[in-house]
């Protein structure tokens, strides 16, 4: 997605991103970026909370206007929850038993082979 | 860990954002994976200012969200990490209809999150509202769908210059980006 950001502004087209992982988003280097620090998969904002979801996209918007330079990133200034635990459990390999890692791997594989298989199927189609 | 006593102040340290670069490797090398995924990376960025007023801007939005796949099983909040749900090619929907798009194909914080309220991950629906208010001029007549491809080779050969093409067929006068 930030590939995509940069693409479009180097050919002459205002981007904003908007995203939760700070650090992947800002390692590639996009123009415009509202941050908003909450669990991975709401970059617009609180489930059923069409308040923070308003909000959340006005702030993007208005990013696209005010941005002075490239790499500007503006934090939303809403919280998951008032307290950070949420933050230890996300791919965190030193919580896990080995039980639960085995059980991760094998999850993780079958899903790589059924992204395989769709994508075989749809090149096949084509 | 939290410290209630702090004499400053200061919140955890874990209340910084995520590391999420060190978090993945970590977790990948753990689970026995052998070479860490390398990032993109630049020095340098792009940047194209505003050239009409936000009010009386054409905007696009942009999505890694997937259209439902009838034959991909479970999509729905919740459902587990789901590669038969993903896609591999750009594409484009209606913005004057509403779309059914889901995230279950994106490793996204299943302990923290459910997916389901796809306007936190597809705001076409508030877009439309703040058209309506005047906050922007419109918004584009198509949004466009993106894969989330491992192959930094395939998404800047084919899908950045795909988006591309499409916005501009559009007239859009600015973007807006959805990471999920």
């Amino acid at each position: 997605m930030s590939l995509a950001a940069r693409h479009l502004e180097a050919n002459g087209i205002p981007t904003v991103v908007m995203g939760c992982a700070k650090d992947l988003v800002e390692h590639v280097g996009v123009p415009r970026f509202l941050f908003s620090d909450f669990p991975l998969g709401n970059p617009a904002g609180r489930p059923h909370d069409p308040a923070s979801q308003t909000f959340t996209l006005e702030l993007a918007l208005r990013l696209l206007e005010t941005a002075p330079v490239p790499r500007t990133t503006v934090q939303n200034s809403l919280r998951w929850s008032d307290d950070a635990v949420w933050k230890r459990d996300y791919s965190n390999i030193a919580q896990l038993p080995p039980e639960e890692i085995a059980r991760r791997r094998a999850e993780f594989d079958s899903v790589k082979d059924a992204a395989k298989a769709t994508r075989a199927k749809e090149q096949a189609a084509e | 860990m939290s410290e209630p006593d702090d004499p400053f102040g200061f919140a955890p340290d874990e209340n910084a954002p995520i590391p999420y670069r060190e978090r993945i490797r970590d977790y990948y090398q753990g689970l026995g994976y052998g070479a860490p995924y390398r990032w993109a990376h630049y020095a340098d960025v792009p940047f194209a200012p505003m050239r009409k007023k936000l009010s009386e801007s054409r905007i696009a939005l942009i999505t890694t969200a997937a259209p439902h796949k009838a034959e991909a099983g479970d999509q729905g909040p919740g459902a587990p990490y789901n590669g038969a749900a993903k896609f591999f090619d750009v594409f484009s929907g209606d913005t004057s209809v509403d779309h059914d798009l889901g995230i279950s194909h994106i490793a996204y914080d299943r302990v923290h999150t459910s997916a389901a309220d796809s306007n936190c991950w597809f705001p076409l629906p508030q877009l439309r509202r703040l058209a309506a208010a005047g906050v922007i001029g419109e918004v584009a007549p198509r949004f466009h769908g993106t894969p989330t491809n491992r192959s930094h080779r395939v998404t800047l050969a084919k899908d950045c210059p795909e988006l591309l093409r499409r916005v501009r067929e559009d007239k859009a006068d600015a973007v807006v980006l959805l990471a999920v």
